[in-house]
């Protein structure tokens, strides 16, 4: 596992430094200090019981949400909140251009269908239409769902959804990937054809992929792994 | 279809159809009853200005105070020694009732005014002074099945009909004319006139008519205290009755507004709601608030427009209704100027907009891992 103490800190893609989130005026405590470094196309899963701050710690590093201390740096420059008289990098435009997020439930607009469901964060970013559609047609292809393009939510099977979301995470090639519990409301047979298709994904773009899973089996095909508990990295 | 801004937003609002519709459906009547009143009252508006442009009236010399003007009779020397003026045709104008059900427009005029060139006389012939006789509007005269040599009773006294008229002002062509000294004894103003309607000699070479215009409202106003003279197009909007009709308009029209805006308020405040997830997925993906809002506000000018097109709708018909009932027809027109159907439209979107900020604010202010764990 890499050290960011030990760790030259240009090499690091993104960067948690001393991260503290609390709720609730202090009351709970999430994360308690947590530092951690990780380099470009790493593939680093997060695990640890409910209520250990993983995903916490995945969505500060996303940029979901901001740290009550502490810094996430992403290329050395730090997310949402300046630091030292370093300008900050906005935290939508990071989510938006450098971040891509899957979620457990996926989380797609039951109004839109698979080909406009992917193509909605780059609606976000005022894309071309043209662009947009040929982009999602081009990752929704590569993730075998030609023939559902057109589906809604509520016509496809739940490891389809999870590839429109996954395809949906990387329509505007993001640098880094961060799935929370993408496993978590499949069975068996399409969690092992998710998890191929994120190691495949994360070797051919080259994508940094963090992954946040109580599952050891599952965490055991990452390239490394950080087990955290009481909001803190345990080992 | 394909992915754009708007249809998303469109596409958004069409989901729910039903509580979608019954908000078209409120800001529908709110529309609907601004393009129907203030249409009337515009239409009102405007056919006073037909009246007297049809008839060449430059001027209306009245009273300087608001309600009621009454002249002296005896003042036409005075005006007709003022070197603007070629003419000043006295002239009285009421309201009254026909029937139980239909009050009319009736104007007292001099057999020889020069009004009568805005009249094209499709029966019978021109009244005479000091005869019990009318003249009725086309208008009137097919509402009341009257022709001419048939009798019209008005205000206790028996009149006979002598003609029947067209005119381009909807004010006249269900109005009716009588002599002026007999309209002054029907209503008690012996001596009396409401107005005197003045045609210009044309303007001297080096004047400009509204230089002209000018001169003779300040030579009126010099030679008669007390009096004025107005521009047709000034007294045509700023007649008592006019303004009542624009207050009364605008008054009800804005109580039907601010019901419609509630309506999206409400709507918009339930998707927002409804949607929170949703929101936060959006942001998930690097929208902005600004996006969100813009997003949200575009759902509820969508609903303003879409509201409007349907209170257009319901607006003109109910304007057109108006034009055809006989205790409206003489003073409203049922055609649905241009100026108020764009009024209309760009007040729905107004409305959508206003009532769908605060909702839109609200959403954009979501924090995105909130609005993910949102049930």
């Amino acid at each position: 596992m890499s050290d960011p103490t030990t760790t030259p800190r240009s090499e690091y893609l993104l960067e948690a430094r001393d991260l503290k989130k609390s709720y609730e005026n202090g009351a709970i405590e999430a994360l308690r200090g947590v530092s951690l470094g990780i380099v470009a196309g790493d593939f680093l899963a997060i695990t640890g019981p409910s209520g250990s701050g993983k995903s916490t710690l995945l969505h500060l590093l996303g940029g979901l949400d901001l740290a009550t201390e502490g810094t996430v740096l992403f290329r050395g420059q730090p997310v949402g909140k300046s630091q030292n008289g370093v300008a900050a990098i906005d935290i939508d435009t990071y989510r938006a251009r450098w971040a891509g997020f899957i979620f457990q439930s996926f989380h797609l607009l039951p109004a839109l269908n698979a080909l406009e469901n992917v193509q909605v964060p780059m609606l976000g970013t005022g894309s071309h239409r043209r662009d947009r559609e040929e982009r999602a047609r081009a990752l929704l292809v590569e993730l075998g769902l030609e023939p559902r393009l057109r589906q809604y939510p509520n016509q496809l099977s739940a490891g389809e959804r999870q590839r429109v979301a996954i395809a949906r995470s990387l329509v505007n090639n993001p640098a880094v990937l961060l799935a929370d519990e993408p496993t978590g409301n499949l069975d068996s047979v399409n969690s092992a054809k998710i998890l191929e298709l994120l190691a495949q994904i994360q070797e051919r773009h080259g994508t940094t992929l963090i992954m946040v899973t109580h599952d050891l089996n599952i965490a055991a095909t990452a390239h490394r792994h950080v087990a955290m508990r009481d909001g803190r990295i345990c080992d | 279809m394909r992915l754009s801004f708007v249809g998303f937003a469109w596409r958004n609002v069409w989901r729910r159809r039903l509580r979608t519709a019954l908000t078209l459906c409120g800001i529908g009547m709110g529309i609907g009853a601004f393009v129907a009143l203030v249409g009337f009252s515009r239409s009102f508006e405007h056919a006073w200005l037909e009246m007297y442009e049809n008839a060449g009236t430059d001027l209306a010399v009245v009273q300087k105070t608001f309600l009621n003007t009454s002249v002296d009779q005896s003042i036409a020397p005075v005006l007709q020694r003022i070197p603007q003026i070629a003419i000043a045709a006295p002239m009285i104008i009421n309201m009254m009732a026909v029937t139980p059900e239909v009050n009319t427009l009736v104007y007292g005029w001099q057999a020889n005014t020069f009004e009568f060139s805005a009249l094209n006389i499709l029966e019978g012939r021109r009244f005479r002074d000091g005869q019990q006789e009318v003249m009725l509007g086309e208008l009137l005269a097919g509402s009341l099945n009257k022709k001419v040599g048939d009798t019209i009773d008005l205000q206790g006294g028996s009149f006979t009909v002598v003609g029947i008229f067209r005119s381009g002002s909807a004010l006249e062509a269900g109005a009716i004319i009588m002599p002026l000294d007999q309209m002054q004894s029907l209503s008690g103003m012996s001596g009396k006139v409401t107005a005197f309607h003045v045609q210009l000699k044309p303007a001297p070479s080096g004047v400009s008519p509204d230089q002209w215009r000018q001169q003779a409202e300040d030579a009126v106003s010099s030679a008669l205290p007390g009096l004025r003279a107005v521009p047709a197009a000034e007294r045509a909007a700023n007649n008592q009755l006019v303004i009542l009709a624009h207050a009364a308009a605008w008054g009800t029209s804005l109580i039907a507004l601010l019901v419609a805006a509630l309506g999206i308020a409400n709507t918009m405040a339930m998707s927002v709601f409804e949607r929170t997830k949703e929101i936060g997925v959006l942001r998930a993906m690097g929208w902005s608030r600004r996006r969100v809002m813009t997003l949200i506000l575009l759902e509820a000018a969508a609903l303003g427009v879409a509201g409007g097109v349907v209170g257009v709708a319901l607006g003109w018909g109910a304007l057109h209704i108006l034009g055809m009932l006989p205790q409206t027809a003489s003073i409203v027109s049922s055609t649905l100027p241009l100026r108020t159907l764009l009024d209309g439209l760009i007040m729905a979107i107004l409305v959508g907009v206003a009532a769908g900020s605060i909702p839109a604010w609200r959403g954009a202010q979501l924090s995105p891992v909130e609005a993910l764990r949102h049930e």
